[in-house]
């Protein structure tokens, strides 16, 4: 292995990671702000890849409007989400793990929904999925890669300019840290769960909108990639929308860098790993400090 | 106590005569009336339908051109339709439902792990299982009532692997798999045959069913420099390996087994795709009638042609085959049981097929085909050779 090769896979691991850190800053959005484990995230991924689809493929639309498309689509499947279940749920004060079940039971809903719509083939947004490439330095790099690198930076910055110098950005803030006490505040709590769904909503869409670029689709896919999700956010930090996508990255990339040590075919379960040490040791999140007073529990 | 233990024994006697007599009659239930009943167990929906359905409609077809013609002696073919979605669980409830409750006598399946899950099931019941599609060595051990009707791994990557080293005249190979029993066998099948013969494997990675980015994998294959790549991979992560191998500058030849025969990976890798070689266990448009009327009807009704032409022609056959198991029954005057399905299938042994040719049945649980290759040329699959 020569240091060409770790700096393609850092590169690759850089480039791969787009559309993960983009799902992942989605979940630990709705889960700061709306303060529930979003599991229907899987559902309304899927549901903005197949409106794209639908778009390019049947009405053969361009590609933005198809996007544009399939937010509008997404954001209206997240409100009416946000009403109807959601709202519900919160007026009969139910528990975190009636939440859970619920989101979970209506993203396998929506799955099996497009399974019946779409079927169970493979499908990509671009028919063919070759990508132009430039040699850099002797580093492989794809047209794919910089749109998905420099789609993501952008959405981040504007992310953060949103979340750190717009008044709704720090209502957001304000509801995540204690939503009665903003709502005396006079923050209108309710258009503030709108605005984060429509943020993750747009998060989502451009990160599937990259998947499908890139990679073939099934209806469960997204389901799968919510692990990936799950783990960044808990390593993270959980409120820690940015630290989630921080994690995300470091995932990516210590699972491809992983084929330096182990079989290409147990680099998936580093995943797993990842989410049992998480959950077992750094439930709030990774922290420095955490780690120090573990290895001191350790020594004694 | 005892007197408690002496009523429950009894009672369990006498139940167990009612059962016996009772199910006796249901031994033939499966050729009483009009129809003929036989069982098929496929993926309708999940990852694997793409194939899945596609296979359905041939045998469906098959059916319905057999009953056309007046079914067997007189009687209509009819095939109970069960979804497995390729999950062995599944299947295994599919199997039992289909024995226990439809008292079929005779189950086509597919998909190695369904085919390995349900052995047991097929072999304690006495159901003639016939294993159409999946490749696994496996399945020639797997009991006395599991019969393949289609080639097993070893016949067609065997002979790609063999024609590679010998025809080919490439020394050095590399092999990436996908990591299921399909994979990890065929995978094991090629470098074997292809040590056997004299050549070398210089890398042989695995990569996650879920996975991606194969970069890492990509780049040990780079790194060892083969003069060929074969891959052991499934129709949903074939064009993202040769994608991204492609875009990595990897630029050698690239074989695969029947599950690259697919007009999908031409569409999806363009130009990429150029010099892919593909098996097929099927006979081609020039090597049987047959065939381009059968691609013709798909185009017809489906405006298209089938994913997986191969396997779809086994389908097609196999109820011919069943009709003639029915057949010997009827001649012999046998009830229809697994047990004399079996005793059928290795009387009749050979098969003369509509779209797949002779199959001959062997004892030993096989069957042997020709290998067929085919390679992309300017955008198409054309025949390369056929391995006898």
């Amino acid at each position: 292995m020569t240091f060409e090769f770790l700096l393609q896979i850092l590169w690759t691991g850089v480039a791969v990671a787009s559309y993960v850190v983009l799902f992942s800053m989605a979940f630990a959005l709705i889960l700061k702000v709306v303060k529930i484990w979003n599991f229907t995230q899987a559902g309304l991924m899927g549901a903005s890849f197949y409106t794209i689809y639908i778009c390019l493929n049947y009405f053969a639309l361009p590609l933005l409007p198809a996007v544009v498309i399939g937010y509008g689509v997404t954001v209206c499947a997240a409100l009416l989400f946000n009403r109807w279940v959601i709202e519900t749920l919160r007026a009969r004060n139910s528990s975190s793990l009636t939440f859970f079940i619920l989101t979970l039971v209506i993203s396998q809903f929506m799955i099996y929904f497009f399974a019946l719509c779409f079927g169970t083939e493979p499908l990509s947004l671009s028919k063919n999925i070759m990508s132009g490439v430039h040699l850099v330095g002797g580093i492989v790099i794809s047209n794919w890669d910089l749109q998905a690198v420099g789609l993501t930076t952008g959405v981040l910055l504007v992310l953060y300019v949103f979340l750190n110098q717009t008044n709704m950005g720090q209502f957001m803030s304000a509801v995540a840290d204690n939503a009665s006490l903003a709502k005396l505040y006079g923050i209108d709590v309710s258009r503030v769960y709108i605005y984060t769904f429509c943020i993750a909503a747009f998060l989502m869409t451009v990160g599937m909108y990259l998947f499908g670029l890139k990679v073939s689709m099934i209806p469960e896919t997204p389901l799968q990639m919510m692990l990936f999700a799950v783990i960044a956010t808990l390593l993270g930090g959980i409120g820690n929308i940015f630290g989630a996508a921080l994690a995300a990255v470091l995932l990516s990339l210590i699972q491809a860098l992983s084929i330096f040590v182990i079989p290409s075919k147990w680099q998936s379960l580093i995943l797993y790993v990842f989410l049992f040490v998480t959950i077992l040791f750094f439930p709030q999140g990774f922290s420095i400090a955490k780690l120090k007073s573990l290895l001191q529990f350790k020594r004694t | 106590m005892i007197h408690y233990k002496r009523r429950s024994v009894s009672s369990f006697l006498l139940s167990s005569l009612i059962a016996g007599a009772v199910s006796i009659p249901f031994a033939a239930s499966a050729q009483s009336g009009d129809t003929l009943k036989f069982g098929l167990t496929m993926p309708l929906t999940g990852s694997q339908a793409l194939y899945g359905t596609d296979q359905v409609k041939a045998a469906q077809w098959a059916v319905a051109d057999i009953n056309a013609k007046g079914g067997v002696n007189g009687k209509k073919l009819e095939m109970i339709l069960i979804d497995t979605q390729a999950d062995p669980q599944l299947g295994i409830n599919a199997t039992k439902r289909l024995s226990s409750v439809d008292k079929v006598p005779i189950i086509l399946t597919s998909w190695s792990a369904v085919v390995k899950a349900v052995a047991p099931i097929v072999n304690r019941e006495k159901v003639l299982a016939l294993s159409v599609g999946a490749n696994s060595p496996e399945i020639a051990t797997l009991g006395d009532y599991v019969y393949t009707t289609f080639p097993l791994a070893d016949v067609d990557v065997s002979g790609l692997s063999q024609y590679t080293y010998t025809t080919l005249g490439k020394k050095a190979a590399a092999v990436m798999y996908i990591n299921n029993d399909s994979g990890v066998e065929g995978a094991g099948i090629y470098k074997s045959v292809f040590e056997k013969a004299g050549g070398k494997i210089v890398a042989f990675e695995a990569y996650d069913a879920k996975a991606t980015d194969f970069t890492g994998a990509l780049l040990k294959v780079k790194a060892a420099n083969p003069e060929i790549i074969h891959i052991q991979g499934l129709i949903t992560d074939l064009p993202q390996v040769i994608a991204q191998m492609r875009q990595l500058g990897i630029t050698q030849r690239v074989s695969t087994y029947a599950a690259g025969y697919n007009p999908k990976v031409i569409e999806q890798l363009g130009a990429a795709a150029e010099g892919l070689i593909v098996t097929s266990l099927a006979p081609g448009v020039a090597d049987n009638p047959n065939v381009a009327p059968f691609i013709a009807r798909w185009q017809a009704t489906e405006k298209r042609v089938p994913n997986g032409l191969p396997y779809t022609q086994y389908l097609y056959d196999s109820p011919y085959i069943v009709a003639e198991l029915y057949r010997w029954l009827a001649k012999n005057k046998l009830p229809a049981t697994g047990d004399n399905m079996r005793k059928a299938l290795l009387a009749v042994k050979d098969f003369d097929l509509p779209l797949t040719g002779m199959l001959q049945v062997g004892a030993d649980h096989r069957v042997k085909k020709p290998v067929y290759l085919l390679t992309v040329d300017k955008g198409a699959f054309v025949p390369m050779a056929t391995i006898k």
